[in-house]
């Protein structure tokens, strides 16, 4: 029930100018439907450079759908450009990142949300960090990081997608920990638990949606980041989307792998966002809305 | 079994102190109650000794040993939260069977520990459901399961009942005294409910702003309370407060009222050397001690008065009647048919022999 | 029972010893075991990086130059002396700021239009927020595929549309560059705001709006006078998180324009970036970033503390 909806409703009183309820139902069509056709069309001109073959790419007017679907602008992506170490690399730095911030989140979360651990200062450094830029902070890192030879490599990077994404798990699930009764850990420990198997036994599971969804929202952080990857990585532990440099400029015009390419990196975070839906504000809030 | 021992103790949170001294002795299968308003600190005292909460000072004693660094685990004492805390991922069996397990029981004992504790409450068929399927009558069963189950030395009560509807309370109010009487542990039963208190207690202990306001027998805090707080606390409907100045009188003490416009004789029995002639003083009167007049005279010690009904609030077999002593609103309990419509004026008796008599500026009991 | 306490006689025992087990030193230090690996990790990976380059900063760090010279507040003043860096702080501020008000209007207008339930209205939701799950760098690679002169139809729609040809240089000619920067960022960003707005929306008890109605308030009243001041606390909210963000603005423009024509596209991010890794003048870089790491902790300390208050809107 909004503003909007009110407009329907006829309702008493001496002023009444109001437009009938067909135009602003048609209004507010029009402007859904005009927002989902800016929101897909990108999308679907993507997909369709994907499959097109290479001689309707300068077709005037442009070819909408191709005659011929064509799968070699994947194998190009996935092979010419090495999208397929790109996609096993994301997937390996993205899951242990995942893991470990989560792992690390969760105990993180649970302190702040109980016991208020170092008061607002600590959470509140915690979220900074997550406001921070990474191009001032990234200089040091990389230094640091060329001293102990972790760049371009998995450890550096699944430790520094660990870090970035602790900000979001420690808020998302500390939210959602100070929303649940206390009373259910201290039946626990009144019968006879340890801080620490009340916690795993009661705390834990009880949040178990939450956690499974902050790693949905830690996960989908790492698979898209790029600036961390681009100076952090090289031959070896490069991202899906580094691999998007080899399309500046479109000198050689491969258009249909670049697509191809953007389709497969987006698949799977676009796939796990919408599982996640339902947490969606809570996440997008850092937990600062209940969603 | 135990009992419980607080000496001294103090709680403070920051700069706000919720307990503020608190000594108190409660014997070994004694029922206590601790009641008072909201923020009295009767929940932090009961949290505290439950472990839960850390003591600021002073020393807390279960069954002869001091607790004050011993984890709620190891304290041996059970607990019926507010909200229940029934943990949701788990059936009803797992709850009541969880202290025993986290005290690695062997299965089979727990299975009969639960079965009997179950059965005790009526709650055999419900060992499967999940706490989310369970009607609100049931929830404070599985609760008080839970903590039965496990025979601790000592009970805890934080204000179980207070998310129940009116029927659903006097019914839990009444399993829970048959619980004790049953299992006969020390009980401490912590409400705001002034009724929950004087129907379960063997003993109230009434706590305003972090302190003891008195302790006793629930009759004992009903006929004699000793400061103008306890009086007004207890009872409903509310006692009546007349505020006045004492007078000694050639045929005996009376107060006052309203500028010397109402006398009110008191008892000869009662002393009142302590306070000056002419000492502001407040006269508590309990509705149930106003009665229809009947008889030529009245009884002895009572006052007969002719009153103007103001206002009229039957209950079926009661009815309270408002009307006005020296300016002020005084209401009385009388039966269904004392009185039929406002305006009307009739012959009461009030038992002054009865009434309690507090200094107005202390509030303490004369 | 009597009124006075019952006497106990001396129950006060020595307190019986406990064996200090792992497991009660575990519960005592229970929170600070709990943070203390995030907490050494996240030190690790900042406070230690941050240190050391305050030193590179006042230093001449450079991989071909053996030797670190002290040269005090040198790199800093190359910097603030600079005219691109100049040119990248207002490029930054002004698409911050467009991007940001239109992702608002827009959001705001599209949570309006959903707040009420219609058929279909969930397969629309996730169709909206699809968006917010594509890397931006694939957002950036999405609308060059779009505007890239000649491939992308969009000069051939709009020669439709207007009837006459267009031979737009999205990428490289302004002011379309910047228009097709804001194109990008609007379309990956408006959902965050359309998302939040909507949940603010919802939130608001309908019967307020009842209420209003009985007291002869029209829509437009209602949205000016009920509507939008208990939006706020979300709108605020919304705006924060996307201003932070925003300001941080790299992966478009390295997609979309490389920062061209020439630098005139830089924002602070890719200026930095620039300076730093393209031109390894390390140091520069360094000064740099401390300044607007600064400057975003101002920003951060300004917008978030006063919002994350636990009165903020939940």
């Amino acid at each position: 029930m909004n503003a909007t909806a009110r407009n329907a409703t006829p309702s008493p009183g001496p002023r009444r100018k109001r437009r009938p309820r067909w135009t602003a139902d048609l209004g507010r069509f029009l402007l859904i439907a005009g927002f989902v056709i800016f929101v897909i069309a990108p999308l679907y001109w993507v997909f369709i450079t994907s499959i097109k073959p290479s001689e309707d790419y300068l077709a005037v007017p442009p070819v909408w759908f191709p005659k011929e679907p064509t799968l070699t602008h994947y194998n190009a992506a996935l092979f010419a450009y090495r999208g397929l170490n790109g996609l096993i690399n994301s997937l390996v730095i993205s899951s242990a990142a995942t893991v470990l911030s989560t792992l690390l989140g969760t105990l993180m979360a649970y302190s702040l949300a109980r016991f208020n651990t170092g008061g607002q200062h600590l959470s509140f450094w915690m979220l900074s960090q997550r406001f921070l830029p990474p191009v001032a902070i990234i200089m040091p890192i990389f230094l640091l990081f060329r001293t102990y030879h972790l760049n371009d490599t998995y450890v550096g990077m699944i430790v520094v997608y660990t870090v970035f994404t602790l900000p979001l798990t420690v808020w998302m699930l500390s939210a959602y920990f100070q929303q649940m009764p206390a009373s259910l850990e201290e039946a626990a420990l009144v019968d006879g638990c340890s801080r620490w198997q009340a916690f795993l036994s009661i705390a834990v599971p009880l949040a178990a949606p939450a956690i499974a969804a902050a790693m949905v929202f830690a996960f989908i952080a790492c698979w898209t980041e790029f600036f961390f990857a681009l100076i952090l990585t090289g031959r070896n532990a490069f991202t899906l989307p580094t691999i998007f440099r080899a399309f500046l400029g479109f000198q050689g015009a491969q258009y249909g792998e670049a697509s191809a390419l953007a389709v497969v990196s987006l698949l799977p975070s676009v796939a796990l966002g919408m599982l996640a839906q339902k947490h969606l504000v809570r996440g997008l809030s850092l937990g600062a809305v209940r969603g | 079994m135990a009992q419980v021992k607080i000496t001294g103790l103090k709680k403070n949170y920051g700069a706000y102190a919720a307990v503020k001294g608190i000594d108190l002795a409660i014997p070994d299968g004694e029922f206590t109650v601790l009641v008072g308003p909201s923020g009295c600190g009767k929940s932090t005292l009961l949290r505290t000794i439950a472990g839960l909460e850390t003591i600021t000072e002073g020393t807390i004693e279960i069954g002869g040993e001091i607790v004050n660094d011993v984890r709620p685990r190891d304290r041996d004492v059970a607990m019926v939260f507010q909200d229940y805390a029934l943990y949701p991922h788990m059936s009803v069996k797992r709850n009541i069977g969880f202290g025993l397990k986290a005290r690695k029981f062997p299965a089979a004992e727990i299975d009969k520990q639960v079965n009997q504790a179950a059965a005790l409450l009526g709650i055999e068929s419900l060992l499967d459901s999940l706490p989310k399927q369970l009607s609100g009558g049931q929830r404070p069963r599985v609760a008080i399961g839970r903590a039965i189950v496990r025979n601790p030395q000592l009970f805890l009560f934080d204000e179980p009942l207070s998310n129940l509807d009116a029927q659903l309370r006097d019914e839990m109010r009444g399993e829970i005294k048959r619980l004790h009487q049953e299992i006969a542990t020390t009980m401490i039963y912590v409400t705001h409910d002034q009724i929950e208190a004087m129907t379960l207690a063997d003993r109230i202990v009434l706590m305003r702003e972090g302190l003891i306001e008195q302790q006793g027998s629930p009759l004992d805090l009903f006929e004699r309370p000793a400061t103008h707080f306890v009086a007004g606390f207890l009872g409903s409907p509310k006692i009546n407060f007349l505020s006045g100045r004492l007078r000694r009188l050639p045929e005996g003490d009376a107060v006052a009222l309203d500028g010397d416009s109402t006398t009110l004789p008191l008892a000869k029995s009662r002393r009142t050397d302590a306070i000056p002639n002419d000492c502001p003083v407040v006269l508590g009167v309990r509705p149930e001690h106003t009665t229809r007049a009947s008889g030529e005279r009245p009884a002895e010690g009572m006052l007969r008065l002719t009153v103007t009904i103001e206002l009229l609030q039957p209950t079926g077999s009661r009815t309270y009647a408002t009307f006005r002593l020296g300016g002020e609103p005084v209401v009385a309990e009388l039966q269904a048919h004392d009185v039929s419509r406002i305006g009307e004026s009739i012959p009461v008796d009030v038992d002054l022999r009865r009434a309690s008599l507090f200094d107005a500026q202390t509030g303490q009991a004369i | 029972m009597t009124g006075t306490a019952l006497p106990i006689s001396g129950t006060a025992g020595p307190p019986r010893k406990r064996p200090q087990s792992l497991s009660a030193w575990n519960d005592r230090h229970f929170k600070w075991v709990l943070v203390a690996p995030a907490v050494s990790l996240v030190l690790a990976l900042s406070i230690y990086p941050l240190l050391f380059s305050l030193w590179v900063a006042f230093v001449n760090y450079d991989f071909s130059v053996p030797g670190h010279a002290f040269v005090a507040l040198d790199n800093f003043r190359r910097v603030v002396t600079d005219p691109v860096a100049i040119h990248s702080v207002g490029v930054t501020l002004g698409l911050t700021v467009a991007n940001v008000a239109i992702e608002l209007l827009l959001g705001l207008i599209l949570a309006l239009a959903m707040a009420k339930t219609f058929r279909g209205r969930g397969l629309v939701m996730t169709v909206l927020i699809v968006p917010l799950f594509i890397s931006p760098v694939i957002v950036g690679q999405f609308w060059a595929l779009l505007l890239q002169r000649p491939f992308g139809p969009t000069n051939f729609l709009l020669g439709k549309l207007l009837g006459h040809e267009v031979t737009i240089s999205w990428l490289t000619e302004a002011p379309w560059n910047f228009i097709a920067i804001i194109a990008a960022d609007v379309w990956q960003w408006t959902p965050f705001m359309f998302v939040l707005l909507l949940a603010g929306l919802t939130s608001i008890p309908p019967h307020i709006y009842e209420a209003a109605e009985l007291d002869g308030v029209d829509a437009w009243q209602a949205f000016w006078w009920l509507t939008l001041p208990q939006l706020m606390p979300m709108i605020l909210l919304a705006v924060t998180f996307r201003l932070l963000d925003a300001v941080k603005l790299f992966d478009v423009i390295f997609m979309l324009t490389g920062g061209g024509p020439g630098t005139s596209t830089y924002t602070v991010s890719y200026y930095l970036y620039q300076v730093g890794f393209q031109q390894f003048h390390i140091s520069q870089a360094t000064a740099g970033s401390w300044i607007f790491l600064i400057a975003i902790t101002l920003l951060i300390m300004l917008l978030v503390q006063r919002l994350l208050r636990p009165e903020a809107p939940r």
